[in-house]
């Protein structure tokens, strides 16, 4: 901690994102009250589920995104949200069709907000307002929300690989996959130099583009690939045992199942089926959804692929995010760690499992009661459920081909990924001692 | 000129004020920061803010306004460091439903409920309530999900509970419940006793006539007071339990609550212990360690409070009774729960301020107490 603070003497310019938006809200005027909060800005689930992904679009849109907009991008965002004003308003009133309908139908499950905010701008833009004399959407709608497209689309899977020939043409095609799949030679050193430059610091412009030029560099790089490849060789030799990083049950890899068979977790363990199966959970919100068959054709390349990953940039992705998970600790204050963004997230899980002492659901780094102690122990093994959960991640933006090229972008998976590990290892604390409240 | 100073706290940008420890300190987590402030320091705008990620602060410009917001998100790009960035500070009145939260949270797991002190528990239905409601209305402060942005996680456990109040005489209770309903509503809490809280309100002749059943908290205190049982012990005293090394909602908040005594077992010797409970949870599981020089003894209280531990010396060897005799007691320390350093003065501060919130509740702004607060200061009396 350095003793005498400098002046900061960046001259800032632009606009925070969320206030963008909160301005260009309060322009549309009255007709969205039930997308609003009390002061009249946009409800989080309003910004989460209709402006970011249909109106600004930020998958297309990234400059959308940044926490701090130019003035330009920050002009073009508010025309896109007033410019949409009409069917704002449209999905407005839709809302309060459906919750009507909810109410009575009696339906309680799932937040409304969530679950009807996507579907109340989709029909704003496909019927415009409801109308008087439409009695049939809002139920229809309904059905179709609770009873599940990808319900359906579950039973389809189903249907399609209950067919004995189906599973041995897809187990037949796996075996040619997996023999496909060599290493080659790898220069490991060299590529975890790489590796670091892009997860350490960036303090300057010029560092910052370096490090994007270096990421590429990665993605260009065999390594991910054979290191992937190489997991699955006996005897060969890895920087790290994919069994104690929680990706696989046995060493080397196995080439998974088809379908049934093993009951393991793992990423890597598991089914062609099961992955296709968390494919179409995942795609509440898409469109388009490619056909089951060949939905499943290419997750079997894909299963059979280093890592279980397709793409060069996923397979970087993942050593990289191995790369910080073993340095990562959060109640073990011994523990440092070697690179700059993984010291990033052990700061910030440090953080968090102070905001559980401040609380007295945690003694100063330990249990505070015995009930807690699996939990707690189970926070010494971060490494296993980050990687599974990055593995998810990267596994959806595989299916989808959503890229990770961006530094930045990959740099900010791998702290939320950080973030939902935590949370979720928090709340089962946090739960241990709130049981007794409940009973 | 007005400026906001940082440093480099724990590889976090912070602001350079130090929070005080547990359990004085008052925290809440939004997206991207973590803001504390000391309980009995009236000054909002005293906050704390540590980033835990600044690029997910999106509602900085909300506390700092937006000029603010761009000069700090800027000036905080690069790695932890001291920094002061000029022309910058908190807008007045933005943080305080902020620290009306965080002291919410702090109610719900530090309140020193005693009857010893005569400090009366909260009701957790109500406060939990009250705490959910005003989550919600911060939730521009939530968009990534924190541990306390968790809404139904507040409201679930108490559907039944809240039925029972819909009779209540009292109509800031009711009204209380009401909104608590209409949120539960919202959120999709959709399990039985939630759907019933829903159909009690809209026709109120469905509630069986339950009354205010607000749940009397000291029913499980055990009999501490009620001394020693059998012969004269070989050694007796007190002890002191520190909150941050047990669960709330189990232990009488006052000090020297934990009675021990040494007693012959046979050709041995064990201590009893005995600690003042407060409830509702039980005590069951809770560790006690009794350390007297070399001696010691490890055990488990059971569920109202007390633990029967053989003391055994450095080599583990049973104390014979007569070696018992000569050993020197008043230096024993007993250790209920985790190690925790937790000084009595703190907590003097706690129960001072605790007992000034009850006399006075307050009536606005961070400081306006809540209905669970403000109910318990009216039964006092």
């Amino acid at each position: 901690m350095s003793a005498d603070p400098q002046l900061a003497t960046v001259v800032a310019v632009g606009h925070p994102r969320r206030a963008v938006i909160e301005a260009a809200w309060q322009a549309i005027g009255p007709g969205v009250e039930v997308l609003s909060s009390d002061d009249g800005g946009p409800l989080t689930r309003t910004v989460k589920r209709i402006l970011d992904p249909l109106v600004l679009r930020l998958r297309a849109n990234p400059q959308y995104s940044a926490p701090v907009v130019t003035p330009d991008t920050a002009a073009a965002m508010r025309g896109l949200i007033i410019d949409n004003a009409p069917q704002l308003r449209a999905a407005a009133a839709w809302f309060e069709v459906l919750k009507l309908e909810r109410r009575r139908q009696r339906i309680r499950t799932g937040n409304a907000q969530e679950l009807y905010f996507p579907v109340c701008f989709e029909l704003a833009v496909t019927k415009g307002a409801p109308t008087p004399e439409d009695r049939d959407t809002a139920a229809a709608v309904l059905t179709d929300v609770h009873q599940g497209r990808d319900r359906t689309a579950i039973e389809v899977l189903h249907e399609y690989v209950a067919s004995p020939e189906v599973v041995s043409m897809l187990s037949a095609q796996l075996d040619r996959s997996w023999r496909d799949v060599k290493p080659g030679e790898t220069e490991l050193d060299a590529f975890m130099a790489e590796l670091a430059t892009v997860l350490g610091p960036a303090t300057s412009h010029g560092a910052a583009v370096a490090r994007q030029r270096v990421w590429s560099a990665v993605i260009a790089d065999a390594t991910p690939y054979n290191l992937g490849a190489l997991a699955r060789v006996e005897s060969a030799e890895l920087p790290w045992s994919i069994v104690k990083l929680g990706l696989s049950s046995v060493a080397p890899q196995r080439p998974p199942a088809v379908y049934g068979g093993g009951d393991s977790d793992r990423p890597l363990d598991r089914t062609v089926v099961d992955r296709v199966r968390a494919t179409l959970r995942r795609a509440l919100d898409r469109d388009a959804l490619p056909d089951i068959p060949l939905l499943c054709d290419e997750e079997v390349d894909r299963a059979c692929a280093p890592w279980g990953l397709l793409a060069e940039d996923k397979q970087a992705t993942m050593v990289a995010g191995i790369e910080v998970a073993i340095d990562l600790a959060p109640l073990d204050r011994s523990v440092s760690t070697r690179y700059a963004l993984a010291g990033h997230i052990q700061a910030r899980l440090r953080k968090e499992a102070y905001v559980l002492h401040a609380r007295r659901y945690l003694a100063e780094g330990g249990p505070i009661h015995p009930r807690q102690r699996q939990i707690v122990d189970d926070l010494a093994s971060y490494p296993q459920p980050y990687l599974s959960r990055l593995w998810a991640r990267l596994h959806g933006r595989d299916v989808w081909q959503e890229p990770c090229d961006d530094v930045d972008d990959v740099r900010s998976l791998l702290e939320g990924v950080a973030r939902s590990v935590s949370l979720d290892h928090r709340s089962r604390i946090k739960s241990m001692l709130e049981l007794q409240v409940a009973g | 000129m007005t400026g906001m100073r940082f440093v480099a706290e724990s590889g976090l940008w912070t602001t350079g004020r130090t929070e005080p420890a547990t359990p004085l300190v008052a925290v809440l987590e939004l997206s991207g920061a973590v803001l504390s402030w000391a309980i009995d320091d009236p000054r909002e705008a005293a906050a704390q803010i540590a980033f835990t990620d600044v690029s997910r602060a999106d509602w900085l410009w909300r506390v700092l306004g937006e000029a603010g917001h761009v000069a700090v998100a800027a000036a905080l790009a690069g790695e932890p460091r001291g920094l002061e960035v000029t022309g910058v500070e908190i807008v007045p009145g933005s943080v305080a439903p902020l620290r009306r939260l965080a002291v919410g949270h702090w109610l719900r797991r530090w309140w020193p409920a005693s009857r010893r002190d005569g400090i009366p528990a909260l009701d957790r239905a109500l406060l939990d309530v009250e705490v959910a409601l005003l989550t919600a209305g911060a939730q521009d402060f939530f968009t990534d999900d924190t541990l306390d942005s968790d809404v139904t996680g507040l409201l679930a456990p108490h559907a039944t509970t809240l039925i029972g109040y819909l009779q209540a005489d009292d109509a800031r209770v009711r009204e209380l419940v009401r909104a608590g309903a209409e949120l539960a509503d919202e959120a999709g809490m959709d399990d039985e006793g939630w759907a019933e809280l829903t159909a009690a309100l809209e026709d109120s002749s469905v509630v069986s006539d339950l009354g205010l059943g607000r749940r009397d908290d000291y029913a499980l205190a055990a009999g501490a007071d009620s001394g020693p049982r059998g012969a004269a012990p070989i050694g007796r005293g007190v002890a002191s339990i520190s909150w941050s090394a047990v669960p709330p909602g189990i232990f009488d908040a006052a000090e020297d609550t934990v009675d021990w005594s040494v007693d012959p077992a046979g050709p041995a010797v064990v201590a009893v212990v005995r600690a003042a409970l407060i409830g509702p949870d039980p005590a069951t599981g809770i560790a006690v360690r009794v350390r007297s020089g070399a001696v010691s003894g490890d055990g488990a209280l059971d569920a109202d409070g007390s633990a029967t531990l053989p003391l055994v010396d450095a080599q583990r060897r049973p104390m014979p009774e007569s070696s018992a005799w000569d050993h020197d007691w008043p230096s024993t320390s007993v250790i209920v729960g985790a190690e925790a350093s937790e000084p009595r003065e703190v907590r003097d501060r706690v129960r001072r301020w605790a007992r000034a919130r009850l006399d006075q509740p307050g009536d606005r702004g961070a400081d306006k107490a809540f209905l669970a607060e403000v109910l318990a200061g009216e039964s006092a009396y």
